[in-house]
C-alpha cells in the first residue's frame, strides 16, 4: 500500500491545487507513481467536515485528512486529528511546543511526525544543533518532494543516529508533483485509524518516484 | 514575537475611494501593454471592455489601516499574489468605487524564517452598483 503522506490543496494559502486534479494526475501517471491514496496536510488548519468520499468512489484512491503545523522545532505533520487534539492545540499558532505536540497528540490518539527535517529553519536537524532531541518521535520524513540538495543527506544521518523510522511525502503544492515521494506500507490502510496504527507500530519505508 | 493584532480589524472597511471615469484609451493601452490582441479589449467602440486583469490597478487611497501600520514595517515586504473573483466587466465611462478591508492576517515560518502575511480585499463596483471584481491582495512582511 503506497500513500503520499504530505500534500497541500487549495485550502492551504500557498497552494492552488484542487484535490480532484491530484487524483487525475495520479490516475494518468499510475505506471510511474503507483499510489493507492493521498493524505492532505493543509497548513495550520484542520477541517473535520471535509468529506472526499465521492472523489474516492469516482477515482478509486484513498483520501485522508491530516494537518501540517508549525512548532519551536520546525514543521510537524499531525495524523489522526480529533476533537481532543483540536481542543488541546491551536493549529494556527506558529509557535507550538513540539514536545507538547508529540507527547499529547500520541496521548490523545494521533501521531505527530516531523516533516522535511533537513530543511533550514523549519526542519528538526537545525533545531537539534541548538536544543536537545525531542522525546517520543517515532518517525521523520526522510524523503520530501521539495527537498533541496543536501537536505536528504542530513536526514539520513539523523535517522541513523537516533533510530527514527522514515517516511516520505511529496509536499506537493502543485498538481503535477503529487506522489513524487511517498510511503510504502506492508499492511493495508483503509482509514486514518489504520494509518496512525501503522505509523506507530507498522512496517513502512519512503519510496522515491522522482524522475532521474 | 506573536503579532499583537486586535481581531476586530478583520473585515472592517478602512478605505473607500472612487476613481474614474475610465476612458477607452486607458483600457486599450492596458490591454495592448499585455500583448492582448482580441478586439473586445483593444479596439475602441461600443463593444470595448477592460481586460479582466485591469481590476488589479485599483488599490484605494490607503495601503493599510493605521492599526496595522503600527505593527508592520511596510518597507520590508513584497506583493505575494492575488486571488481575483470577477464580476461585471469594466466599460469606458465607468467610475470605480474601491472598498478596502483587511481580509486576513496570519503568520507562517519557512526556510528563511518568520513571515507575516496580510490579505487586503479590494471590492470594486461601478456607478450602477454592480460588483466588478473582488481582489484579495496578499502581501508578505518580515
Amino acid at each position: 500500500m503506497i500513500l503520499d503522506l504530505h500534500l497541500h490543496s487549495e485550502l492551504s494559502d500557498d497552494s492552488r491545487a484542487p484535490v480532484e486534479a491530484y487524483l487525475k494526475v495520479l490516475q494518468r501517471k499510475r505506471a510511474e507513481r503507483p499510489l493507492d491514496g493521498i493524505v492532505l496536510t493543509e497548513h495550520r488548519q484542520f477541517d473535520p467536515a471535509r468529506d472526499y468520499r465521492a472523489l474516492e468512489d469516482r477515482y478509486g484512491f484513498l483520501i485522508l485528512n491530516a494537518a501540517e503545523v508549525e512548532t519551536d522545532y520546525g514543521h510537524v505533520l499531525v495524523y489522526g486529528v480529533n476533537p481532543d487534539i483540536l481542543a488541546r492545540f491551536d493549529f494556527s499558532d506558529v509557535r507550538l511546543s513540539a514536545q507538547a505536540l508529540v507527547t499529547d497528540v500520541a496521548r490523545l490518539g494521533g501521531i505527530a511526525l516531523p516533516c522535511h527535517p533537513g530543511r533550514a529553519t523549519v526542519g528538526l536537524c537545525d533545531h537539534y544543533q541548538r536544543k536537545p532531541p525531542l522525546e517520543g518521535v517515532v518517525a521523520v520524513e526522510a524523503l520530501n518532494g521539495g527537498s533541496k540538495k543536501g537536505e536528504e543527506a542530513r536526514v539520513e544521518e539523523l535517522v541513523q543516529r537516533l533510530g527514527y523510522k522514515a517516511y516520505g511525502g511529496s509536499d506537493s503544492h502543485l498538481v503535477s508533483f503529487v506522489g513524487v515521494c511517498a510511503t510504502e506500507f506492508d499492511a493495508p490502510i483503509r482509514s486514518m485509524d489504520d494509518l496512525v496504527a501503522q505509523l506507530r507500530d507498522g512496517r513502512y519505508r519512503p519510496v522515491d518516484f522522482r524522475a532521474r | 514575537m506573536p503579532l499583537a493584532l486586535d481581531p476586530a480589524i478583520i473585515g472592517r472597511e478602512f478605505d473607500r475611494t472612487v476613481e474614474g471615469p475610465v476612458t477607452a484609451d486607458e483600457l486599450v493601452a492596458f490591454a495592448r501593454a499585455l500583448g492582448e490582441t482580441r478586439p473586445e479589449y483593444t479596439e475602441a467602440g461600443p463593444a470595448l471592455v477592460a481586460h479582466p486583469t485591469y481590476c488589479v490597478r485599483f488599490r484605494g487611497g490607503r495601503f493599510y489601516p493605521e492599526e496595522l501600520l503600527k505593527l508592520i514595517d511596510v518597507r520590508s515586504g513584497f506583493d505575494a499574489g492575488k486571488d481575483i473573483q470577477l464580476g461585471a466587466p469594466v466599460r469606458p465611462g465607468d467610475t470605480i468605487e474601491v472598498r478596502s478591508t483587511v481580509h486576513e492576517v496570519y503568520e507562517k515560518t519557512g526556510r528563511t524564517g518568520s513571515m507575516v502575511f496580510v490579505v487586503i480585499r479590494y471590492t470594486l463596483s461601478n456607478q450602477r452598483g454592480e460588483m466588478l471584481a473582488i481582489v484579495d491582495n496578499r502581501f508578505m512582511h518580515r
